[in-house]
């Protein structure tokens, strides 16, 4: 990444040719073509007599239904972050600093195993566990603490628990590496004149983590509202997001014009996220070479 | 919480420092506290998984807590399943050529772009890499319209296509990662010493950056067998991948094949990670 240099182009640079044909062919001209889709009357190989319209954003905006389900997948996004956010950090603060080399690799594998754990077998466990005969409504009853057992499942705090914990490992990983690269004695220069160990930690540390903070947030978010698995087995087919929508035109109508422009839709906001995590990752490198 | 955060650098010698400094035992429950978050969060993460296993071992035909007993029947259920047993090989068919695929692909990109002075490398990079963030069920959709556009059908390379696509941008960053830590100048001792442009590759670069595609491999196998939204979209009925099978049966079934079927993966994960850590090392190479 650093051969922004004046130097002309060598052979090895014919090595990205097949990844650039990769990309092209199975990137850029779906995403073109679906930008097509998403403005015409049909599919064009099919019909002989298509045309362009707007009809299919214009479905969207009309209807206070999409809008509905556009508001709830960024809520649901929005609450998974805060919560994975809030548990994340201090997980990662911990894997930042641990000295003890044995104690890192516990801590990773501790954060890699769910990774390493499909989204279909994850989601499945939450059903074990928030269903109505679940192990925690069982359990709670048992020790006769709710006689009814609790609704968890089929509602929105089930499914942000479940996507909580598939992205929070995203959110530790991030967040370990920014925060290991502030140097430790900032924060012990910080307690040597005096400040307490949370006042160190409030302005010394949580400042300096910030681009962490919101590279990960933005990470977690668009993973969260792009989730299809979690959202429509947690919610029971109750709870409609972008990703259940975009899924139910194609299989169960066959709206692919209008699947294409949810689909632009979900495109767009990814990309501004992404665009946004490039820029708070770069304010994090920026910062290790001004040290 | 705070309070605890900021104290847990109190290792042996920050921590005798500290206690001269503020000794009391406000710092050591702040300490207690801290960890005992991380230790509930903990909990939280390795929890779910437990329970999985703990299903799949209990006998009863559906999701009973606590558990009853420990029998085999969902492992013989799972193993005796024609259905789960070929979308078990279909998905391991489809992680291997995914691999295969992907590796070389990003593998050559990542030496392209720490070598080969392109323009925009920048540019590049963050445009290999957006598959990681965009969603990857727009890929899937994106290449279902496209496949059903030019009729192709659902063809195995398809679904190939579109794994290798969300998991390229592993192998790219891995090597590019081991690329940028690489000291150049063994090359140019190789060459100095007479080794030609070729066999420096093969004898110099490659051995040495293999610990990084490696690890990069490993992780497109994982994402690529793990993978659900491309495959929901691509898969065509009958040839399934196990996820998607798994999550088929899910939307009516509840019971302990369920689990087998998810132990079988997460062990199957488990071991090609723990063999490549052993043969590599996968911790010092993957920057995280």
């Amino acid at each position: 990444m650093s051969s922004t240099t004046t130097t002309r182009p060598n052979g090895l640079a014919l090595f990205i040719l097949p990844s650039a044909l990769m990309f092209a062919l199975f990137f850029f001209l779906p995403i073109g073509l679906m930008a097509l889709m998403s403005v015409l009357t049909g599919n064009p190989v099919v019909m002989p007599k298509v045309a362009f319209t707007t009809r299919h954003y214009a479905r969207m905006v009309g209807d206070p239904y999409y809008l509905e389900v556009i508001w709830t997948t960024i809520r649901i996004g929005l609450v998974t972050t805060l919560v994975a956010l809030a548990i994340g950090y201090p997980l990662a603060h911990w894997m930042a600093r641990i000295k003890s080399r044995a104690g890192h690799a516990l801590l990773l594998m501790a954060v890699l195993a769910p990774m390493l754990t499909g989204i279909v077998v994850r989601t499945f466990a939450w059903m074990t566990l928030l269903s109505d005969k679940g192990v925690v409504n069982q359990t709670l009853m048992s020790l006769g603490l709710i006689s009814q057992p609790l609704k968890l499942m089929y509602t929105e705090t089930g499914i942000v628990v479940g996507l909580v914990h598939i992205y929070v490992p995203f959110m530790v990983l991030t967040l370990t590496g920014v925060i290991g690269r502030i140097d430790e004695r900032l924060e012990q220069a910080a307690e040597n004149l005096g400040a307490s160990p949370l006042r160190a930690f409030l302005e010394v540390t949580l400042p300096l983590s910030l681009p962490g903070i919101l590279a990960g947030s933005l990470l977690v978010f668009a993973l969260a509202i792009s989730a299809y698995v979690t959202p429509i087995l947690l919610g029971g087919f109750q709870i409609m997001t972008l990703p259940i929508l975009i899924y139910q035109q194609i299989s169960a109508n066959f709206n692919v014009g209008f699947a294409a422009a949810l689909g632009i839709v979900l495109l767009v906001i990814s990309l501004m996220l992404v665009i946004a995590y490039n820029r708070a990752l770069g304010l994090v490198s920026g910062q290790r070479e001004l040290q | 919480m705070q309070t605890a955060a900021s104290n847990s650098a109190s290792l042996p010698v920050a921590q005798q420092a500290a206690s001269v400094r503020t000794p009391g035992p406000i710092r050591h429950y702040g300490r207690y506290l801290y960890l005992a978050i991380n230790i509930a969060i903990l909990v939280f993460l390795l929890a779910p998984i437990a329970i999985v296993v703990v299903f799949a071992l209990n006998p009863t035909p559906f999701i009973q807590f606590p558990p009853v007993g420990v029998s085999l029947r969902w492992f013989e259920k799972f193993f005796a399943s024609r259905d789960f047993m070929h979308a078990l090989g279909f998905s391991l068919e489809v992680a291997v050529l995914t691999t295969l695929s992907a590796t070389l692909l990003g593998a050559s990109a990542a030496l392209a772009l720490a070598r080969g002075n392109l323009p925009g490398t920048r540019l590049i990079v963050a445009t290999m890499l957006s598959p990681l963030m965009l969603p990857a069920i727009l890929t899937g959709l994106a290449l279902f319209q496209t496949y059903v556009l030019l009729d192709v059908g659902r063809p195995t390379w398809g679904l190939v296509a579109g794994h290798t696509l969300v998991t390229l941008p592993y192998v790219v960053r891995t090597t590019l990662a081991v690329l940028h830590n690489f000291d150049m100048r063994l090359e140019e001792a190789a060459q100095n010493l007479g080794a030609s442009p070729v066999r420096t590759f093969f004898e110099v670069t490659l051995p040495l950056i293999k610990p990084g595609v490696l690890a990069g491999a490993i992780f497109a196998f994982i994402v690529s067998f793990d993978q659900f939204p491309v495959s929901l979209f691509l898969v065509s009925p009958g040839n399934e991948t196990l996820p998607v099978t798994l999550f088929n049966y899910l939307k009516f079934d509840l019971d302990g094949t369920i689990g087998a079927a998810s132990v079988v993966s997460i062990v199957l994960a488990f071991v090609v990670v723990i063999g490549l850590d052993r043969t590599v090392g996968l911790r010092s190479y993957v920057k995280l």
